[in-house]
């Protein structure tokens, strides 16, 4: 009789748990109950650094960058004459990277090192001074960047920007004094509306123009509502339209001031100069393609107009501001078209 | 068995059933509702076996611009844009190594497609910080996430 009964309970679990298994409807889930919480110990919210869909942190950047033949044009200096050259070209890679060493909600510093190499390729490049020492010494910058980005809260955030430079034609054995360093720093107090536009006031001294310059900047970074297109920029430095065919393609329209004041050691003594100075500043009206080949890999493809804003030699390096001290020489270059492509490391 | 010796079993068993309560409260400290550093987002995460996973069940914004759920339409794989995010498992296959460390698993971002190795560590314990990276932690982020306490209806 136990027996019977035991079969009967058995058969019968047996049922109900076949009777289950063959149950495979799906039951939604309803999640409406995570939407009613708060945060534990009532902690506090941060906006980030970045709008929706904005184009990835380049943790690590090798690129190449090109100009084609252009000329020129050498100001009285001196006993030197008035003159000319044909630059057949002007390359040279550009390393960087941007490591994030403080990652927090409420705190975020990237820390990151460059190096551009520029070479120039010039006929006859021996008949004036300065287009000698591009031709056998070319131009480098090695240096470090620092970013912080602090949020304060939901809506408001504060961002530093340290760039520290040693430009010039120095070669790595004999290395420039670290006396030469330029220092770049920008501050922004920002606002963050909402996940697709920041924007933010501020103050920088730079040498985007090739000498030192203090200037007002806005930040502006905006993604539309379609989320195909936005806007990229810190003005006056740089803008760009951005327009996101998808989360690993994008393309870009804009411009950017690019320039530094270089050291010239090469050209010391020459007419009498003490501390030459090649302020170097040019406007880039470009287009922009960058694509992930790979999963983090992305490649980037830039062709433009590079607009020469300032190729001048100063002796020393000093404020000009509005002032009009004269240039010890100057110079004037030809436009030319550019290109510049690089392989990228994004960050997550 | 002389009484001592059964007695030293007796607490050898105790401190064993005691310290292996003690690692799996310490490994199961992570198992909650925790909100994503942006606040768009919050992740439930739970225990499969010795195994931790995360799904997204609630979006601060949960619709698309044409008003219908999220999808996760950014995948890699085209056959998995269908599905919603809502429900999503972001975080994969974490394993608790001790401490406070769950480590080996991945962690899926909806807004870019991409999956990151992942290391989650508890700093206190309403704090994770989970950090995505690519292929060593160097190449990485950290976002840091606050548990989240469920309102009782």
């Amino acid at each position: 009789m136990i027996r019977f009964w035991l079969t009967i309970v058995l058969l019968f679990i047996s049922i109900c748990s076949w009777a289950q298994d063959a149950d495979t409807t799906l039951v939604e889930e309803d999640f409406s109950m995570y939407a009613d919480a708060e945060l534990a110990d009532g902690a506090k919210r941060f906006c980030t650094n970045k709008v929706l869909d904005q184009s990835p942190n380049k943790l690590i950047s090798l690129g190449y960058d090109f100009q084609g033949s252009h000329d020129l044009n050498f100001g009285v200096w001196g006993n030197l004459p008035a003159s000319n050259v044909r630059v057949k070209s002007v390359q040279g890679i550009r390393f960087s990277s941007n490591f994030p060493v403080i990652s927090r909600a409420n705190l975020l510093i990237n820390l990151g090192v460059n190096f551009w190499e520029t070479s120039y390729q010039i006929e006859s490049s021996e008949s004036h001074p300065l287009s000698a020492a591009l031709q056998s010494r070319g131009l480098r910058t090695a240096g470090v960047a620092a970013t912080l980005f602090k949020p304060l809260n939901e809506k408001r955030f504060i961002l530093i920007q340290s760039m520290f430079d040693l430009n010039g034609d120095y070669s790595l054995p004999e290395f420039q004094s670290l006396s030469y360093t330029r220092v770049s720093p920008t501050f922004i107090y920002g606002w963050k509306k909402h996940d697709r536009l920041m924007y933010g006031f501020g103050v920088s001294r730079t040498f985007r123009v090739g000498e030192a310059n203090l200037i007002p900047v806005f930040m502006y970074n905006y993604t539309a509502p379609s989320r195909k297109w936005g806007i990229e920029s810190v003005f006056p430095a740089r803008a760009n339209v951005r327009r996101t065919f998808n989360t690993r393609t994008l393309a870009f329209f804009g411009y950017e001031l690019e320039g530094q004041t270089y050291h010239m050691s090469s050209l010391k003594g020459e007419q009498g100069i003490l501390s030459p100075e090649l302020r170097r500043g040019e406007l880039r009206v470009r287009m922009t393609f960058e694509r992930s080949i790979k999963n983090f890999v992305w490649f980037s493809a830039q062709a433009g107009l590079r607009y020469p804003w300032n190729f001048n030699l100063d002796d020393g390096n000093f404020f000009r501001g509005f002032g009009d001290t004269p240039y010890t020489l100057e110079n004037k270059l030809t436009n030319v078209w550019y290109f510049n492509f690089s392989i990228n490391l994004v960050s997550p | 068995m002389t009484l001592e010796k059964f007695v030293f079993g007796l607490i050898l068993m105790f401190l064993s059933t005691f310290a292996l309560a003690q690692e799996r409260s310490n490994s199961d400290a992570i198992l909650g509702v925790w909100e994503s550093g942006n606040g768009k987002a919050r992740i439930k995460i739970d225990k499969a076996g010795e195994k931790f996973n995360g799904r997204i069940v609630w979006l601060k914004e949960p619709k698309d611009e044409t008003g219908k759920p999220k999808m996760d339409k950014n995948n890699p794989d085209e056959s998995l844009r269908s599905k919603p995010l809502l429900g999503y498992s972001m975080l994969k296959e974490f394993s608790y190594e001790g401490g406070r460390t769950w480590e080996n698993g991945t962690i899926y971002d909806p807004e870019s497609g991409s999956t990151y190795s992942c290391t989650i560590n508890m700093t206190d314990e309403n704090t994770l910080d989970v950090r995505g990276y690519i292929g060593v932690s160097l190449f990485g982020r950290t976002d840091v996430w606050k548990r989240v306490t469920i309102k009782k209806r």
